[in-house]
């Protein structure tokens, strides 16, 4: 089966989707009586103010200062990119870039997570030598624990006209980089539970993950991501993670440890719970939303559950490491992204949460049924209600991450 | 092993006849066949999965249920981007790192095993630490290493530091095996040559070297699989260079595709095919494998 | 002047691969032995103190289950390797003929695709309700809520398998070169299978291994340790001859050294197998130190860690080649 036409169609990022819970939060909604998500106002979630989005896209305007240099490094998660649909090794944007500058992009995905990729160029960085890398993604955490280090590239917003103009308002709330001119939100993403209801009957609450019950007893299992397991256990507990103490994480990481001896938790793991969700082996997961749309073919019992105390919700973003030797170019790739046009390009091969206005209504002003469907998309934009149930995780300080990744170790086992 | 012990009694003993002797000696005889074929079942079980699966037409992204029968990925076993890239590199890495630590291990361990020197313990410690040097520590300091090494770097990240890498944690597995195959070595065929006239170099290519080339072979396939295969050291040490086993974890995230699968398959079928092609051709020709004409 | 040239030769054998370890190796090792004494952060900085040797205790004193649990699988799954690829190198030398070389790479062959790929396979055939295991359940032979994976068994199951070619090919080479003469000789001498003691060393190894197993696993031991001890007296007694125990063992010796050294030491820094195949309660101190590694950034911690473990392993290995006797492993007969 080309690849090309899978991505376009299935979402299976495991980090970035926040719309892929949509359609459970339209089912949620519809049950609570509420209109479905289609009928949301056409600005969709960020609750813009009244000024218009651009009705026409804008072109990117050359910066004072950057010049396109022959080529560029971008290192990337997996498929966060549309792929050409003519010739599967290719990526469509790319191409477009390169034919209107003359850049290649050397784009390869070699993140699989975090800690691990950042780990293979802080030496670089720290060297003040050349890190290897124009480009990187990385999550919300990480970039403000790289802002902190100050290992990445102050972004020159002159260069970046599309980026300034178009970037929703949502992303402006985050405390990391007041400025945002460190990062550039790339995509967003949900974490909530998903489950096999044929199993476990309808759930509700994300205490259920703490419950004693015959039916998922032995057979749920935790993330190894620390702030969605904490998240969400907070969530569990009542608590607030945009506001996480100590205290809350001592309660969490207490929560969690009893769930594991009393046999309910099966294991600790990464996205490798999708393989035990698909074989039945697990019944009842902490989820990132994507990988459980990503599942409805192969695990079709298994669905995404947004739990009423809500889900984490959060994003991966652009920076250019410190030291980066085209940073101009980089600048000139990101500001190219936030070009309406080109992000819708972007979304359609990808189907993530944009974070570029503008979007939704080159959509609904296609011509194209197929492009005017995504306009309605509850997985691109998910509807203005649901706000208040995405909960951002608090940035923390140094000492306290230390602290939360120290305690959390005991729940993974290695402490 | 033990049938043709029981056959041969000491002569106080009765020779065994009857109904159990005959029933001891089936036993014996293909018992040791019957526990190597299933030895080898169990080693290829996870490789009939991966074949198998090759052949999967998976309805979504992840590869593990079994859906339908399809030669798609096998008529595009390159068709997603970077995944030819990444396979050339590997099988080079491999093919290299495993030649010159092949090369350098056996240099050392007919050092070890032959000479009596100074320092023979300390550099006994030195080869068993990188195997129990966790990798991530391995990785973490080659990285600190290479980025020191002057600005810009002596040594730039590249297939140059992966080669460097795996070069290193191959020579001590390398050592280990070799030794097996030299320890009890005789001298006295050696010395017999000598004394016939051969000078040093000579013996030890005619001599020495065909006797423990086994072990060096042994040595080499279990480099090869080592370095074919890792992750985390090549991780910290490949700047920009992505091998095929980073692309796996990198593509695992959201569903290893089939195509990866298949180029498992016909990795493990060309190496297999190739030496049974070799076995089919030296059986006709009658001539030597990596035997050695005689046994020490 | 010949001696003189004789004495440089292994130090001109040695030299390349020496270098290359201590440049590339030996050297970065020292690094990490410094930032075991650092104190400090990332974002502060760190400075080195060897007041900070309380890093060490500090370190090890939290994680010392996942300490005994690396012991404790490995030297499992190091015995258990062992049983298994004996046999199976030893009918490849002895019985092999021409087949020989297709029935090693046959063994090696499936370690050239991805331990991912290979991982994935295991988790297909012993999920819980799978191929193997779901016809079982619904006979009714196995309790519905029995499992393997996510067990400290397939942990053990997962390194015992991956190091298996590391075992079979050392004790291989060391079988393939024993002369045949010798045993036939040594059958013509000491006829007869083993016997008493081999009954009695078969026991004592299948009842001590799978109490081992037991203990790692949580069975109850009594009922298996018995089995096992059955079953390996019989073995012992019948299957195994003198002839073997006292000619072919011994002289494969060099090998099953070599195999169990590079089974051993590499699986107690493994860190794969219990990530993949096993849970929070299996976890063993390679998964310890990357997390304090990756995840906490905590370089002296993680760095004193690596240096307890390479120096326990050390210290197993000096004894390990003590009980066995050094000269007849590591140097040739003169």
């Amino acid at each position: 089966m080309p690849d090309s036409i899978d991505r376009s169609i299935e979402i299976t990022r495991r980090r970035f989707l926040a719309g892929s819970a949509m359609a459970g939060f339209a089912a949620f909604l519809a049950a609570c009586g509420t209109q479905g998500s289609g009928t949301a106002a056409p600005t969709g979630t960020s609750g813009t103010p009244a000024t218009a989005p651009p009705s026409t896209a804008p072109v990117a305007t050359k910066g004072v200062e950057a010049t396109y240099s022959p080529e560029l490094n971008w290192a990337n998660w997996c498929c966060y990119l549309d792929v050409d649909p003519n010739d599967d090794k290719k990526w469509k944007t790319l191409e477009d870039f390169k034919a209107a500058h003359g850049t290649t992009v050397n784009y390869q995905e070699v993140i699989d997570e975090n800690e691990g990729f950042v780990a293979s160029i802080s030496n670089q960085i720290t060297a003040h030598q050349d890190p290897g890398w124009d480009i990187i993604v990385v999550t919300d955490w990480m970039v403000a624990r790289l802002v902190r280090l100050d290992w990445v590239e102050q972004l020159s917003l002159n260069n970046m006209p599309n980026y300034v103009a178009n970037v929703r308002d949502v992303y402006k709330q985050q405390t990391f980089d007041a400025n945002m001119d460190h990062h550039a939100p790339w995509q967003t993403g949900m974490t909530g539970i998903g489950y096999d209801p044929t199993k476990t009957g309808e759930l509700k609450s994300l205490k259920s993950m703490f419950e004693v019950n015959p039916k998922w007893k032995g057979k749920t299992e935790f993330l190894t991501e620390m702030r969605d397991a904490i998240g969400l256990t907070m969530l569990a507990a009542g608590l607030d993670p945009t506001k996480p103490t100590r205290a809350d994480c001592d309660t969490a990481v207490t929560m969690m440890l009893k769930a594991r001896s009393d046999g309910i938790v099966r294991d600790v793991k990464g996205n490798a719970y999708t393989e035990d969700l698909t074989s039945g082996d697990a019944v009842l997961c902490m989820a990132w939303s994507g990988d459980v749309v990503g599942l409805a073919a192969d695990a079709p019992n298994v669905k995404f559950l947004f739990p009423d105390e809500g889900v984490m919700f959060w994003t991966d973003n652009a920076v250019i490491p410190k030291g980066a030797v085209h940073k101009g170019t980089a600048e000139l790739m990101i500001d190219w992204c936030y070009v309406p046009e080109h992000a819708a390009q972007i979304e359609a091969g990808i189907s993530y949460v944009t974070p570029v206005k503008g979007v939704q209504e080159l959509y609904a002003a296609s011509t194209d049924a197929a492009t005017k469907a995504l306009a309605t998309d509850p997985l691109r934009f998910p509807p203005a209600e649901l706000a208040p149930k995405l909960i951002q995780f608090g940035i923390l300080t140094e000492e306290d991450e230390k602290y939360f990744n120290e305690q959390f170790a005991k729940v993974i086992g290695v402490s | 092993m033990g049938a043709t012990t029981l056959e041969r009694t000491s002569p106080q003993r009765r020779p065994d006849v009857g109904v159990v002797a005959r029933a001891r000696r089936f036993v014996d005889r293909y018992l040791l066949f019957t526990y190597t074929g299933l030895a080898i079942i169990y080693l290829l079980l996870p490789i009939a999965i991966i074949i198998l699966f090759s052949f999967n037409n998976p309805a979504g992204r992840r590869n593990f249920v079994w859906t339908e029968f399809s030669l798609d990925a096998w008529l595009d076993p390159l068709g997603i981007p970077g995944i030819g890239s990444a396979v050339t590199l590997s099988l080079i890495i491999a093919v290299v790192s495993t030649l010159v630590a092949t090369v350098l291990g056996t240099l050392m361990a007919i050092a070890l095993v032959r000479y009596e020197f100074r320092g023979s313990r300390l550099t006994n410690a030195l080869i068993f630490l990188p195997m129990a040097t966790p990798e991530i520590v391995m990785g973490a300091s080659l990285l600190t290493l290479f980025v020191s090494l002057g600005n810009p770097p002596f040594f730039p990240l590249s297939l140059f530091t992966i080669l460097i890498a795996h070069i290193l944690f191959n020579i001590s597995y390398v050592v280990v095996t070799v030794r097996a195959r030299l320890a009890g070595f005789p001298r006295h065929l050696e010395e017999a040559a000598m004394d016939l006239g051969a000078n040093e170099w000579a013996t030890f290519w005619k001599v020495t070297f065909p006797l423990i080339l086994p072990g060096i072979i042994a040595a080499a396939l279990l480099a090869f699989s080592l370095s074919i295969d890792d992750f985390v050291i090549t991780n910290f040490t490949s700047g920009r260079t992505q091998t095929f086993p980073m692309f796996i974890y990198a593509q695992a995230r959201v569903g290893v595709p089939v195509q990866v699968y298949v180029i498992g398959s016909i990795i493990f079928l060309v190496a297999v095919i190739s030496v049974g092609l070799t076995t089919l051709a030296g059986r006709r020709q009658a001539g030597k494998d990596f035997e050695p004409v005689r046994k020490m | 002047m010949l001696s003189r040239r004789r004495n440089l030769i292994p130090y001109l054998l040695l030299a390349p691969g020496l270098l290359w370890l201590l440049v590339f190796f030996a050297w970065p090792l020292v690094q990490v032995f410094v930032a075991s004494f650092w104190s400090g952060s990332v974002e502060r900085g760190y400075s080195f103190s060897f007041s900070n040797w309380v890093n060490y205790p500090n370190a090890i004193g939290p994680v010392l289950p996942q300490v005994g649990r690396s012991l404790l699988y490995s030297g499992v799954a190091t015995v258990l390797t062992l049983l298994i690829a004996y046999p199976l190198a030893y009918t490849i030398a002895m019985r092999g003929g021409r087949a020989k070389n297709l029935l090693l790479f046959l063994i090696v062959a499936p370690f050239f695709t991805s331990f991912l790929l290979r991982t994935l396979s295991w988790k297909i055939l012993l999920s819980d309700h799978g191929i193997v295991f779901g016809p079982l359940k619904d006979v009714g032979l196995l309790p519905e809520d029995f499992r393997v994976l996510a067990t400290p068994m397939a942990v053990v199951a997962g390194i015992t398998y991956n190091f298996l070619p590391f075992m079979t090919l050392p004790i291989y080479v060391a079988l393939e070169k024993v002369d045949f003469r010798l045993v036939e000789a040594a059958r013509d001498l000491y006829a007869g299978p083993w016997r008493r003691q081999g009954t009695l060393v078969g026991a004592i190894v299948g009842g001590g291994l799978v109490a081992g197993l037991s203990f790692a696993f949580g069975w109850s031991p009594a009922i298996p340790t018995v089995l096992a001890a059955l079953v390996g007296a019989v073995i012992g007694r019948f299957l195994i001859s003198e002839a073997f125990v006292r000619v072919t063992f011994p002289l494969s010796l060099p090998g099953v050294f070599a195999g169990s050294l590079l089974t051993f030491i590499p699986a107690m820094g493994d860190y794969v197998n219990a990530e993949f195949l096993g849970n929070p309660d299996s976890r063993m101190l390679g998964n310890v130190i990357q997390n304090r590694f990756l995840t906490q950034n905590d370089f002296p911690e993680a760095s004193a860690l690596s240096f307890i473990l390479m120096g326990g392993i050390l210290i197993i290995v000096l004894i390990y080649t003590r009980v066995l006797g050094t000269d007849q492993l590591t140097q040739s007969r003169v």
